[in-house]
């Protein structure tokens, strides 16, 4: 006969099989040993087995019944009628050894000690503070301390387990039986100093989770602690005393005895850190709190609560401190230090774990904690209803000042709850201080089934985890973004909202400067009832999120209420934006980061879809582009309606790169490459379209074969943003045509390309420069290869070899090309290298250049292009090299900067460091020029002055917020550095 | 507004000060004051003075020049020698840039950053000056020769009495604005005077040099005499160094010290003293930064040209003085080059950034200097080791320019403005045509 699975306690006595089958039905893991257990203890099979068999880890309940039953000895039967009379205890005992196994070797030491859990009223009494206080400080030595401690908390986890407590309501005790802890350990240290300890007060204050009375199972007990002599004692006396209880109190909870330890007490947070004297007298603490405090300190403070030792005195502490808490969100420097605490936060966390962490981390407890804080300084200056130090206490009281939403502060309220109950039974287990959710079954199921999941624990656990890390994912959208729509909104609503003041208040602690305007904009944006306002409404909350981490954010929300209105009533981008996160992240990063990027943007909205992926932001391949603008251009006969199409292909393109440069997505040099890859394919369209429109005003096929060279940056594919195209135009008459002829078509068809790129428009246009041409500006703008040939021959100057160093191929004859090059190499490669005279003169030229072209006023230390250190100096510095050596080494014989610099490393022309602090030098350079470009949307070859376009700069080159001031240093150094070099090669050499 | 601030606004109405005067240094060490009225104060506290920073030697240039003053209100103090009803209080300000982060040149900003690498090893820093300065007659003009106020010498108890109350005054007025001083006597050279500070953390004690300068001059102006800082005044007498004493603390702990070892001197006090002999060369031309300061390093006595160590040898760069039994807490280490010319905040930075690096990089140190290193002959020196300190500002610039050390501890924007003005110094002096040429020339060419 065989008892229903549901009632195993039934179960008449069977043979061994189907005994061991009943321990595996009833959810033990290893059933033979389980049973094997069970009937060394000589416990029926009955209820009280059932009752182990409901214990979060049954296997573990049993092995720990066992050996505490063989401790127990002669007493074991005692144990065991109890077990068998009292419902109560057995529940109690086998929850406890089931979710504990710290827990169990305290009884499997202390045998006796099961009696905690026989009382038949436990589960319905509380015990108070000074109830615990007054058995902690009863223990005789650190030993009994411990012990008296676990049998508390071995009476508070029975009754936590048995579902009979709030989470708060057990991490309050805990915290109670901290401060009775400290208080049993003061006591003890007063009685080994003597009559020493008579001449001081001291007083402990609790900070932290302790202070807030919201102490995990196992954590550091953050504690203060101030003193005073005592009536008659001299200061220096009762200091001396006061500090040598304090770290004797400390050292008896956290030191190592032979039961174990109770955890360590950190007096970190303290005046200094641990840098400062552990023991401060009231006048000193204030004093430093006055004076030297950091926002961090007085957020430490928030959760101040005296807790032992002479209360009198600590509440002295805790009141003449509290008032300077709700003062810190006005000093100066709150926001940046705030935003310095986050990340922090965020930095802690230890690569691999993140996915199982449950306290740091994005959406993590201290993250909710941090977040609930921030709002306590922001508005708790105001509003003396938010002064509460309990985290889950505050976020009530924000939600019910309208500061949170009341959905989302319920959420998040759950959430919270959830998470610490998982940390609590976490914990529990070893009594060890542990954030991280294991990831094999049998602890997983063991975690599960003490949260209460039954049927599928593991599996149920991890589902429920994942749903309340969903809700506090977008936490600070949640929290911070989303109430300030509350206070622009129109609606009526019952709940209680923002106050646009509180509003103003909290943008300005976000980080905006003006948070009249943002209130406008938010208000544009989100007004009415349109389908569009509906969309936005649940945008904001997350991209004033991503403003605020961004250089601008005023900038930043004015662009998105442009773009917004641009866009018009095609909510088709703006549902993408809604349902892609990362397109959304991506745009609010740029609109609060780039000017340039965001005008590219207002022209044409619709390249908002290319936000979607990053492979949509990465550079497209230089021939594929050119294929397509090609096709483009010859889809119109009109030239100028060919050219204006071209143009918008680039602007995407531009954007594009831009997109992605900001997005971190590309270095400086695959910058340089795809911009020219632009610049490329654009003049190539326009080429084509000039020519076609020239052979239509002649009547007849051009009359001369031409090409297009490219030069500068341009001919080294290290374009910028706002780099001009340098050109040569060069041509040869085909047989038969009159020189003359052929000359005026080429020139009428450069000169048709310079024109229609140059065009005003919407889309930017491309300054084609030739320049560098032979006579500069009173030469011919094309000339034959002929005439190019004699005029090197006879008249050719040093700059002007230097120039076709970079000359590269563009568009046009391919083979006329070629033999321009092969022309140009005669020049820019001399046979024997320079002449010394020679060497004299480009020197003394870039002399001349160092002291005639750098602007007036403007600073030589931060020009990126003509400063000590910058481009030019560096660029001479290569060209030098390659004009002397490119006709012995033909690795120098390159257009680019920094393959010509590598070339000359090689073969030893510059050493190691030169080389690093040349390329590094240039490469932060265009770096920064680039940035600039794309921050102010107009070019400028020096660093930024004002703040927060050289904060933004500074960003876009890798710096953090408020690391303006480090940027401009470290580029100075690179600068020095390179001008150290410069001397050595470009000088001397 | 926090309570410090609360206070300096309750002191000035109930003292009834009229002004309050903003104090902050440029790059060179001069003090600069902008006076307010106390209605400003509130303004300033929240959110700084705005000021023209090119108005400033070394401010301006990298960034535009738009700065802020903003006054640490722990510095207030009445100035004693404005008198009382009405009086004028002063602050001293950090240097802020318009998004209210510390600004790069400024030399408090660059002394709190090198405070603040210390501190992340968990060192603070402590300084104690010895400050030497002379007392004239009068306020000397162009070209006539400096008469001191009397011709007595070291420890001499003046009869005239006069820079005995001098003495006394400026002690008092010290006092009375917070600033303790531990010693003071009457120098080696006739008007020459010298007042100790006692050691404080090296920020507060440049803070206090600062205003050290101004109460000697206030001081000796009241009483119709002059007083000079320049390291050098006369050809014939001992210049003025402001030999300093240097500790690192580790919380309370002297990290110099070390019962039971040579002269109770711990590893980390060693290292200290390497580093700072290691760079001695090149942070001379912050700790020396004048062309006059040379020609103290080059008269010998008590001013060191060698870079070397000793236990109580005066002639050595770096000296560790006679320990105290029961006092720990005093082991310390003396540096003898620093005149009182230098800029205290610029000085203290390159001298705990160099000894730092002596801890951090494990330098080994050498042997201590026993003899009077100025009696030795070149060749015995340079058996010993023992190399020159850069003989004139133009070596000390060249040296420095060199210096990573020196370039990471001010900062690129103070290290190339500091150079820049030292060369263009050395420029002009080289031009010159001294007393001393037409003395030797003119008679016999």
């Amino acid at each position: 006969m065989t008892a229903p699975d549901g009632n195993p306690a039934a179960a008449p006595r069977q043979g061994r099989i189907s005994a061991v089958g009943r321990f595996a039905r009833l959810g033990f893991a290893d059933a033979s040993a389980a049973e094997t257990g069970w009937r060394s203890v000589g416990l029926p099979d009955d209820a009280v087995l059932g009752l182990f068999a409901q214990a979060a880890d049954p296997d573990l309940a049993v092995r720990s019944l066992v050996r505490v039953l063989e401790a127990a000895g002669p007493a074991a039967e005692e144990l065991r009628t109890a077990l068998t009379r009292s419902d109560g205890l057995a529940r109690r005992l086998a929850m406890v050894l089931g979710a504990s196994a710290a827990l169990g070797d305290h009884l499997a030491r202390h045998p006796e000690d099961w009696r905690e859990l026989a009382a038949e009223d436990l589960d319905d009494t509380r015990p108070t503070a000074a109830a615990i206080a007054a058995e902690l400080t009863a223990a005789g030595d650190p030993d009994r301390l411990r012990r008296s401690y676990r049998r508390l908390l071995l009476r508070l986890a029975a009754r936590d387990l048995g579902g009979r407590l709030e989470v708060d309501d057990v991490a309050g005790e805990l915290a109670d039986l901290a401060a009775g802890a400290l208080e049993g350990a003061l006591r003890l240290a007063r009685e080994d100093l003597g009559n020493a300890a008579a001449s001081c007060r001291l007083g402990i204050v609790g900070l932290g989770k302790c202070g807030a009375r919201e102490l995990n199972y196992v954590s550091d007990v953050d504690v203060l602690f101030v003193a005073e002599p005592a009536p008659g004692a001299a200061e220096a006396d009762a200091l001396k005393a006061a500090t040598a209880l304090a770290a004797a109190t400390m050292r008896i909870c956290s030191g190592q005895t032979r039961e174990g330890t109770l955890w360590p007490v950190d007096a970190g947070l303290r005046p200094e850190g641990d840098a400062g004297p552990l023991v401060r007298t009231l006048a000193s603490h204030r004093a430093y709190y006055d004076r030297w405090a950091k926002t961090w300190e007085f957020q430490a403070l928030l959760k101040a609560r005296p807790i032992a030792g002479d209360m009198e005195l600590a509440t002295t502490f805790t009141d003449a401190v509290s008032p300077l808490v709700w003062s810190a969100a006005d000093r100066a420097g709150f926001v940046a230090d705030v935003q310095a605490m986050r990340r922090r936060v965020v930095d802690e966390l230890p690569a691999g774990e993140a996915q199982r962490q449950l306290k740091l981390g994005p959406g993590g407890l201290r993250d909710v904690e941090f977040a609930v804080q921030l709002l306590q300084l922001v508005h708790g200056r105001a509003d003396k209803a938010l002064r509460v130090p309990h985290t889950l206490q505050a976020l009530a009281a924000l939600t019910a000042g309208g500061y949170v939403g009341r959905d989302d502060g319920t959420a998040l309220g759950a959430a919270y709850r959830f998470l610490r109950t998982l940390e609590h039974r976490l914990q529990l287990r070893r009594l060890r201080r542990t954030h991280v959710v294991p990831s094999d079954d049998a602890a997983l199921r063991a975690l599960g089934r003490s949260l209460g999941f039954t049927s599928r624990p593991a599996q149920e656990l991890v589902d429920a985890w994942q749903a309340q890390a969903r809700e506090v994912r977008r936490l600070h959208e949640k929290l911070f973004y989303r109430p300030l729509l509350t206070a622009v909104a129109a609606l009526p609503s019952e709940q209680a909202r923002l106050s646009p003041e509180a509003a103003r208040r909290r943008l300005e602690a976000l980080g905006y400067a003006d948070p009249a305007a943002a209130l406008r904009h938010l208000e544009a944006l989100t007004g009415g009832v349109s389908r569009r306002a509906a969309i936005q409404r649940a945008l904001l909350p997350a991209m004033l999120g991503w403003f605020a981490e961004a250089p601008d954010p005023d900038a930043g929300l004015l662009g998105f209420r442009r773009l917004s209105e641009a866009l018009g009533n095609s909510h088709g981008y703006l549902r993408m934006l809604r349902d892609e996160g990362a397109s959304a992240q991506r745009l609010a990063r740029l609109l609060a980061t780039s000017r340039y990027a965001g005008d590219l943007l207002m022209r044409a909205p619709e390249a908002t879809d290319l936000l979607a992926r990053d492979e949509m932001l990465l550079p497209r391949d230089g021939a594929a582009l050119a294929m397509e603008f090609e096709e483009v251009a010859g889809r119109h006969d009109d030239p100028v309606d060919a050219v204006t199409a071209v143009r918008a292909l680039r602007r995407r393109e531009l954007f594009r790169v831009a997109a992605g440069d900001l997005s971190g997505l590309l270095d400086v040099e695959q910058v340089g490459r795809a911009l020219t890859g632009v610049a490329t394919a654009t003049v190539r369209a326009a080429f084509a379209a000039a020519t076609a429109e020239v052979e239509r005003q002649i009547g007849e096929r051009l009359p001369s074969r031409l090409a297009v060279i490219g030069l500068g940056r341009l001919g080294g594919a290290e374009l910028a943003y706002g780099s001009d195209a340098d050109v040569l135009f060069v041509h040869e008459p085909v047989t038969g045509a009159g020189d003359q002829a052929a000359q005026d078509a080429s020139t009428a068809v450069a000169t048709e390309l310079r024109r229609l790129l140059a065009l005003p428009g919407p889309d930017p246009a491309l300054s084609v420069d030739a320049d560098l041409r032979p006579e500069g500006r009173q030469g011919p703008l094309v000339r034959s290869l002929s005439s190019y040939e004699s005029y090197y021959r006879r008249w050719s100057h040093g700059w002007e070899a230097q120039a076709l160093l970079r000359a590269s191929p563009l568009a046009g004859d391919g083979e006329l090309t070629g033999r321009f090059l092969r022309l140009a190499d005669a020049v820019r490669y001399p046979a024997a290298g320079l002449a010394e005279a020679d060497v004299a003169e480009i020197r003394r030229v870039k002399a001349r250049v160092d002291a005639e072209r750098l602007p007036r006023g403007a600073d030589p230390a931060t020009h990126v292009k003509l400063g000590r250190g910058g481009l030019a100096d560096i660029e001479w510095t290569v060209q030098l090299l390659q004009l002397r050596f490119a006709h012995a080494v033909a690795a120098l014989r390159t257009p680019q900067t920094l393959a010509a610099l590598n070339a000359a490393r090689e073969v030893g022309l510059v050493d190691e460091q030169q080389c690093t602090a040349l390329a590094a030098a240039w490469r932060l350079a265009s770096r920064v020029r680039n940035a600039v470009m794309l921050v102010r949307g107009r070019p400028a070859d020096v660093l930024p002055t004002e703040p927060r376009e050289r904060a933004a700069v500074a960003m876009l080159c890798g710096y953090r917020l408020g690391e303006a001031g480090r940027f401009g240093d470290d580029y100075l150094r690179t600068a020095r550095h390179a001008r150290a070099a410069v001397d050595a090669v470009f000088w001397s050499g | 507004m926090g309570k410090q601030e609360d206070f300096v606004l309750r002191v000035i109405e109930e003292r009834d000060v009229r002004f309050v005067r903003l104090w902050f240094t440029d790059v060179i060490g001069s003090l600069k004051s902008v006076a307010i009225a106390p209605a400003e104060l509130d303004g300033a506290f929240a959110e700084g003075i705005g000021f023209d920073g090119s108005a400033i030697e070394g401010f301006a240039r990298v960034y535009e020049a738009d700065m802020l003053a903003k006054p640490d209100p722990a510095t207030f103090q009445i100035l004693p020698w404005r008198g009382e009803g009405p009086a004028t209080g002063r602050m001293f300000c950090d240097i802020l840039m318009p998004d209210g982060s510390q600004s790069y040149v400024d030399p408090r900003n660059v002394l709190r950053r090198t405070l603040a690498r210390a501190a992340e090893r968990g060192f603070t820093f402590y300084t104690h000056p010895e400050i030497e300065f002379f007392l004239l007659e009068s306020r000397p003009v162009g070209g006539e020769p400096p008469v001191p106020v009397d011709s007595s010498g070291y420890f001499d108890h003046t009869s005239q009495g006069q820079g005995h109350d001098f003495r006394r005054e400026v002690i008092t007025m010290l006092e009375s604005m917070g600033i303790s001083v531990e010693f003071s006597h009457h120098e080696g050279g006739p008007g020459q005077q010298e007042i100790d500070l006692r050691y404080a953390d090296a920020l507060t004690t440049a803070d206090n040099i600062m205003t050290f300068r101004v109460v000697v001059k206030e001081v000796a102006l009241s009483q119709g005499s002059y007083a000079t800082f320049m390291p050098k005044p006369f050809t014939e007498y001992p210049g003025s160094g402001m030999h300093t004493h240097l500790s690192l603390f580790e919380g309370d702990r002297n990290a110099f010290f070390e019962a039971g070892s040579e002269y109770q001197l711990s590893k980390t006090g060693r290292a200290f003293i390497a580093g700072l002999l290691t760079h001695a060369a090149e942070i001379t031309a912050v700790t020396n930064q004048f062309v006059n300061s040379y020609k103290r390093l080059a008269g010998g006595g008590e001013a060191p040209s060698y870079v070397c160590w000793g236990h109580n040898n005066r002639s050595a760069l770096v000296r560790v003085p006679m320990y105290k039994p029961q006092k720990g807490n005093s082991t310390r280490v003396e540096l003898r080059s620093i005149d009182s010319a230098a800029n205290p905040y610029l000085a203290f930075a390159v001298m705990l950034a160099a000894g730092m690096r002596g801890i951090e990089e494990g330098y080994e140190l050498p042997r201590g200097a026993e003899d009077d290193v100025w009696s030795l002959t070149e060749a015995e020196r340079r058996a010993l080791g023992i190399a020159p300190l850069p003989q004139n500002l133009y070596d000390a610039i060249a040296v420095m320019e060199r210096s990573e050390l020196v370039a990471e501890t001010l900062g690129e924007h103070v290290f190339d403005y500091f150079l820049r003005n030292k060369r263009a110094e050395w420029d002009e002096y080289r031009r010159q045509v001294t007393e001393y040429e037409r003395a030797r020339m003119l008679p016999v060419i």
